[in-house]
């Protein structure tokens, strides 16, 4: 092939994304209401993309279960059949009956370890026959990212990657490790996943409430950072998380952050 | 056993010949025509093997004279042993006119080994063979019993072997012609004659074969007989004059492989969700690929991308000799038609992806959970292979997102026994409950496991409580021990 006149749309271009987002052979976005909507190109989280979702800092990081339920709740707005490649088979898929996914429509894999993590969602997205592709990963390299924005880009398969680190060392200083990491804001990918979030549980006061979380839209392509704190929206509701309006703390209120 | 004129029996049986006529076939060798066999009555009037054409039709001109064939012959013996698995499975030809049958533990199923031979002489004389058997633990001793003239099935126990051969002429030995004729030059006519002589002037005389026959016959060798092992029947072979090393040879190999894999497959409306390659080394090593796919396949094409991902692990070592593709899990797949426009079906999209992750990951990494039933959290999923279609009720009881085996122990601290736990400490953090539902009780199943000394009853209870802590994180931790001193553990998280 040559390159020089089929250049690889290694990065898509605003102009592509919206035309993604607002149709023009798109597929719809997953709303995430009009406040996160506003941060994000088309208003909605677009699919057929790669979206990278990361831990907030704590014991989150190890055991991932909040960014599992943001996925989860993500893929159950998304039609057709998922995949969800961990290297750690912890995924309780009772538990995703709750998040409102329906498990028969779900095909779990194991892996080795983050490279096959990885490898076997590049496989999966090139594949083309599931509609998105769950890998869970501790790090990733800033060409795997690119690879595997590509394989999304190319078939129209959503991406969604969640970071995570191992556990079963000492904790303290496992923890330490990726509070490091996560704070150093893995900037290597920031250039591939077209949103990256960080998402941390919140308080409820109420263990019958959905769950609630600290959202951190830290990169969007085409759009605004922001952060916000948000519920979990209910099963059968049209928007992935409802912002939480009587926060009155102006100091935990959310703050739109103009970076763009 | 033994099928005294074979070849003739074949001519009679297939209607060329007819049994009351003289027959004989002919070979010819060194431009001669030579009777190579005779039938009873060409026998009785006179002939013999190795006698040339011309004399035999002056001595009986009546004879009814067919050509050899030899080949066609030793496949029909073959085929008669393929026949003879019935009765035990190690069956073997012994050409040119003979079977080699272990019966060993066979015999009580037809009532005694005796027995067993007469079934088998009965059923081959119905289909009009005569069969002559003997039954020993030397192979040397039941090939001559089987073929001394005038003899009857005869079974031979252990160590008897020596007197039933005493009496038994030395050609009954399985000797060449040569050794026979010098040893009846020095008078030896009996088989006991010749093991009553020194071993080793027999060797240093007459060459080991005399030697190496008589512990055959009597018991003291072992024979090797190469009993015909069943070839799976799924399997392509190519074997090579020079041994072969290049990666792109073993390719375009496995290529020709598939593809006469597939035609077969495709003749039988099969496919396979297995394939192993195997490349038979010269230094005797086999290196194996396999490849498995989540449904039925036959297409070369398909078979080889898969396989090529592979084939860069093999070690060629110092050459190839042969390769085998071998296809199992053998499953029916109809004739494939593309649709109109070319486009295949989205079920056969999602099995391609499968199959390539499966050929990445490995068979058993790949599964869809399916709802098992079971309230213990630990059963409460299984596993179906990827392409199975399962069902899961629309609500299940609030479980975890992410659950621990085994689950993970934590110091709590609880106000009364009953209560949720106030703090708890896990993995070294310690982390404050707000809020807290339950408790939800669940025991062990007992019919799984019943109580003994050292797990009373009460080992087997949980109380589990969905619990928040001050920093939002919900946990599914339980209690165990409702007598003594209480344990806590972490079973999950939430999402």
């Amino acid at each position: 092939m040559d390159l020089r006149r089929h250049p690889l749309p290694l990065r898509p271009s605003p102009p592509a994304l919206m035309g993604r987002v607002h149709g023009g052979g798109g597929a719809p976005g997953v709303p995430m209401g009009p406040a996160i909507g506003a941060c994000l190109p088309g208003g909605r989280l677009p699919l057929g993309v790669l979206h990278a979702l990361e831990p907030a800092p704590g014991a989150e990081v190890q055991h991932g279960a909040v960014v599992a339920g943001f996925a989860a709740r993500v893929l159950a707005r998304i039609a057709g059949t998922w995949l969800w490649v961990a290297a750690k088979g912890d995924l309780h898929a009772p538990g995703l009956v709750a998040c409102g996914l329906d498990p028969a429509r779900l095909v779990l894999a194991a892996a080795r370890d983050d490279a096959a993590v990885l490898a076997a969602m590049e496989t999966a997205l090139r594949g083309g026959a599931f509609a998105a592709v769950v890998g869970e990963a501790g790090r990733l390299s800033r060409l795997a990212a690119r690879r595997l924005q590509l394989a999304c880009l190319r078939h129209g398969c959503t991406g969604l990657l969640l970071h995570r680190w191992p556990y079963g060392r000492p904790a303290q200083t496992k923890v330490a490790q990726a509070e490091e990491a996560s704070s150093r804001g893995q900037s290597g990918e920031q250039s591939s996943a077209v949103t990256r979030w960080r998402i941390g549980a919140v308080a409820s006061g109420d263990i019958f409430a959905p769950p609630r979380w600290r959202l951190e839209l830290l990169h969007a392509r085409g759009g605004v950072p922001g952060e916000w704190i948000v519920e979990a929206g209910e099963r059968d509701a049209p928007d992935l998380v409802c912002v939480v309006a009587e926060l009155a703390d102006p100091a935990a209120a959310p703050q739109r952050r103009r970076l763009g | 056993m033994w099928l005294p004129n074979w070849p003739i029996l074949r001519l009679h049986r297939s209607g060329a010949a007819s049994a009351d006529q003289p027959a004989a076939t002919v070979l010819t060798e060194r431009g001669q025509r030579r009777l190579a066999c005779v039938c009873p009555l060409a026998a009785a009037a006179g002939l013999r093997v190795g006698q040339a054409l011309a004399e035999a039709r002056a001595l009986v001109p009546e004879l009814d004279v067919h050509e050899a064939t030899p080949e066609e012959d030793a496949a029909a013996l073959a085929r008669l042993a393929e026949w003879a698995t019935r009765f035990t499975p190690l069956a073997a030809a012994d050409p040119p006119e003979g079977l080699w049958l272990d019966i060993a533990g066979c015999g009580h199923l037809y009532g005694g080994e005796a027995a067993l031979c007469a079934t088998i002489a009965r059923r081959l004389g119905e289909t009009g063979f005569l069969a002559r058997l003997a039954v020993a633990d030397a192979s040397g001793a039941a090939w001559a019993l089987a073929r001394y003239v005038g003899g009857q099935t005869r079974v031979l126990l252990a160590g008897e072997e020596r007197a039933a051969l005493e009496a038994l002429p030395i050609g009954l030995l399985r000797l060449d012609d040569r050794s026979v004729a010098a040893l009846r030059r020095v008078g030896i006519r009996s088989i006991g004659a010749l093991a009553r002589l020194p071993r080793a002037e027999v060797a240093a005389r007459f060459g080991p074969l005399p030697g190496l026959r008589l512990e055959q016959a009597l018991g003291a060798a072992e024979e090797p007989i190469a009993w015909p092992m069943p070839t799976p029947p799924w399997e392509e072979t190519q074997r090579f004059a020079e041994p072969i090393a290049a990666p792109e040879d073993l390719a375009r190999t496995l290529a020709l492989l598939a593809e006469a894999l597939g035609r077969r497959l495709e003749g039988q409306a099969l496919g396979a969700r297995r394939f192993v390659a195997r490349f038979l080394r010269v230094d005797g090593a086999v290196p194996m690929i396999g490849i498995a796919t989540a449904r039925p396949v036959r297409e070369a094409g398909y078979v080889l991308k898969l396989l090529a991902a592979k084939l860069e692990t093999v070690d060629p070592g110092f050459g190839v000799e042969a390769v085998a593709l071998e296809a199992q899990a053998l499953g029916p797949l109809a004739a494939a038609q593309a649709e109109m426009g070319g486009r295949a079906d989205a079920g056969a999209d999602l099995a391609a992806t499968l199959d390539a992750l499966i050929a990445r990951l490995g068979e058993e990494a790949i599964w869809r959970p399916t709802a098992l039933g079971s309230h213990v959290p630990e059963r409460a999923v299984g596993r179906a292979p990827p392409l199975t279609s399962v069902g899961w009720p629309a609500q299940l009881p609030d479980r975890p997102l992410r659950l621990f085996t085994p689950p993970e122990p934590i110091e709590a601290t609880a106000a009364v026994p009953d209560d949720p736990p106030l703090f708890f400490r896990w993995r070294g953090r310690l982390h404050r409950v707000r809020t807290a539902a339950g408790p939800e009780r669940i025991a062990a199943e007992w019919w799984r496991r019943s109580p003994d000394a050292s797990r009373p009853a009460h080992d087997f209870i949980r109380d589990y409580y969905r619990v928040e802590d001050q920093q939002g994180g919900r946990f599914w931790v339980f209690r165990v021990g409702l007598v003594g001193v209480p344990r806590w553990f972490v079973h999950g998280v939430f999402g």
